[in-house]
């Protein structure tokens, strides 16, 4: 069951979820009266009716709440840890929206069956192994890599200057630190839930001295962003990591200006060749492909940009595909490139699945040959990205 | 909807730079609920784009400055002006807002301010929480102080006008 409230400013949805005996609210809620509630209160407390056990309060995406919402949904819970003291409160808060785990929290110190859980990380699988410390450097390489052709390629996707633009997933942010010098919009608002990443972003935008660039702390699937606000929304090989990419897609899709557009980028990793050696590297990277999967992540996605894109609602798709290559500048930059690759995924994610030795060593052996394919005098590597973009309709 | 504002960075008597102020008949503004969420959005906007997260910045001012919007506009008070100045020294946003109100409600303001400072604040705070009454205007700045680390203060204007002083501490905060 769910309902909704609208208007300009309060607009918010409460539901509850039999299934998961959760009850959740969204939006921003700030009524004058509590009489706005009563709605929702009910359903609230219908919901605390119908549990055994556990409710789960999910808070996760309430961007506003005054403290008159705030007391009226406390005190419904408050009085239910009174007369059913058989049930646990469990409010789950994200630590994207400031205020909610603190004001939450002080709950639990009135009600001791009531606990607060931030949540936090383990929005997909793989994601410890990609957010955190060592992939930084050669998230760097390689978008100096793809930039070579994107410049060229994002103006035909809605790039120009003076436009309000947002990366979401935006990484170490250096995307936007190029687009900025090439295209000049007049706003980037860039979004990751790294906070490493954020913090080395930031110390770059102040060591160069770059303004402009808001680098944001945010959950992609559920963003404090605003509706219809940006010209261009870009998300970069990020798609391709979540197991449920059409959450995210619609985030995009929500912040997006009608008329504007989405462009995201992808990969099919399994297309990733080079010659000499062309077998054994063909082999590996259809082993990573399946490392992914493992991991929920399908890092074949690119060539399905175009029916994500159509089911998320958008029109007027445009996509291409380029090819990042050896001969595009250093070849040493692209052995870098996989060499990094080999020691993320041939090492730690590898060994999470529990790969074996021998297979590890063969596994190993594709990467390397990429390496020498790269940097042979006569050797051609190659990796490819898809790139697609969506107009929102108007 | 602003009567006038003006954006400029004059040191005023403090170190506080003066970023934004504005003010609005006090008629016009309790015409409309809306206006508090409309004007703390918009001001929570204006404020945080150099803050080092800007979009978890805004959010938290919105929160904080639509709580005081709120205050004032349960005042209801017939007549007069709502002025606001927002302000900043650092990690340090100040909100002042003055806004018409009864003698007796300056002593109100006076007490419930009283009560948010020391150490008893939080304690205060959980016994208003468990109790029994609807939320007043004094548990509103409590919770301010309480949970967003906020320090406030009072300056008399005259008998019928009151200035509430909020520093909020959050300007160092990014993931
Ligand atoms: C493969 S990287 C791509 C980074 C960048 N767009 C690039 O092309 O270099 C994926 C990024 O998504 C970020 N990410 C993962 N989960 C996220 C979430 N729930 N919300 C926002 N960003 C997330 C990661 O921190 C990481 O920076």
């Amino acid at each position: 069951m769910s309902l909704f409230a609208h208007g300009p400013l309060t607009r918010f949805k409460a539901q509850y979820d039999p299934n998961n005996q959760e009850f959740s609210i969204s939006g921003s809620v700030r009524p004058q009266t509590i009489e706005e509630l009563a709605p929702s209160l009910a359903l609230l407390k219908d919901s605390i009716d119908r549990v055994r056990g556990i409710l789960y309060v999910n808070v996760k995406r309430l961007a506003q709440m005054n403290n008159t919402a705030f007391h009226a949904f406390a005190r419904v819970i408050i009085d239910a840890c009174r007369v059913r003291p058989d049930l646990k409160f469990v409010i789950i808060t994200s630590s994207v929206v400031g205020w909610t785990t603190r004001k939450f929290g002080r709950l639990s110190h009135v009600e001791p069956t009531i606990t607060v859980e931030q949540y936090d990380s383990a929005f997909y699988p793989g994601q410890s192994f990609l957010e955190e410390g060592g992939f930084i450097p050669i998230l760097r390489t390689q978008t100096n890599m793809t930039w070579r052709h994107e410049r060229a390629i994002l103006p035909r996707h809605g790039m120009r200057s003076g436009i309000t633009m947002a990366d979401i997933c935006c990484g170490i942010g250096d995307f936007a630190v190029l687009v900025q010098k090439e295209f000049q919009p007049s706003r980037i608002v860039a979004l990751d839930h790294s906070k490493s990443s954020l913090a080395y972003a930031r110390q770059i935008a102040a060591d160069f001295d770059i303004r402009g660039i808001e680098y944001t702390y945010g959950d992609a699937a559920a963003m404090l962003l605003e509706d219809d606000q940006f010209d261009l929304v870009t998300c970069r090989h990020s798609l391709q990591i979540f197991n449920r990419p059409e959450l995210i897609l619609k985030e995009l899709y929500r912040i997006c200006k009608p008329g504007g557009r989405v462009y995201i980028t992808n990969e099919k990793i399994s297309h990733c060749l080079g010659e000499p050696r062309s077998e054994t590297i063909q082999w590996t990277y259809n082993e990573l492909s399946k490392l992914f999967a493992h991991f929920e992540m399908d890092l074949e996605l690119g060539p399905k940009n175009r029916r994500c894109l159509v089911e998320a609602g958008f029109e007027d798709i445009r996509g291409e595909s380029f090819m990042v290559t050896n001969l595009d500048g250093d070849p040493q930059e692209f052995a870098d490139v996989v060499q990094s690759w080999e020691d993320t995924f041939a090492g730690e994610m590898a060994q999470q699945r529990g790969d074996r030795p021998e297979f590890i060593k063969r596994f190993r052996r594709g990467f390397q040959d990429h390496i020498f394919a790269a940097l042979h005098p006569k050797g051609y590597a190659g990796w490819p990205i898809w790139v697609a973009s969506g107009r929102k309709p108007l | 909807m602003p009567r006038n504002v003006t954006s400029q960075n004059n040191v005023i008597e403090t170190s506080f730079c003066k970023m934004i102020e504005f003010d609005i008949e006090f008629n016009s503004f309790i015409s409309e609920w809306r206006h508090c969420a409309y004007i703390s959005n918009y001001l929570a906007r204006t404020v945080s784009h150099n803050r080092p997260d800007s979009v978890l910045y805004s959010n938290l001012y919105s929160s904080a400055f639509n709580e005081l919007l709120e205050v004032a506009f349960r005042t209801r008070h017939p007549a007069g002006v709502l002025a606001c100045r927002v302000s900043r020294d650092g990690e340090t946003d100040r909100i002042e807002l003055t806004f018409p109100c009864t003698p007796e409600e300056q002593q109100f303001y006076e007490y419930a301010i009283s009560q948010t400072q020391g150490a008893g604040a939080q304690e205060r705070y959980l016994v208003s929480l468990s109790g029994d009454v609807a939320p007043s205007r004094d548990m509103v700045l409590l919770e301010l102080a309480v949970d967003y680390n906020a320090t406030l203060r009072l300056e008399a204007v005259d008998a019928d006008t009151v200035t509430l002083v909020v520093d909020l501490p959050f300007g160092g905060l990014a993931n």
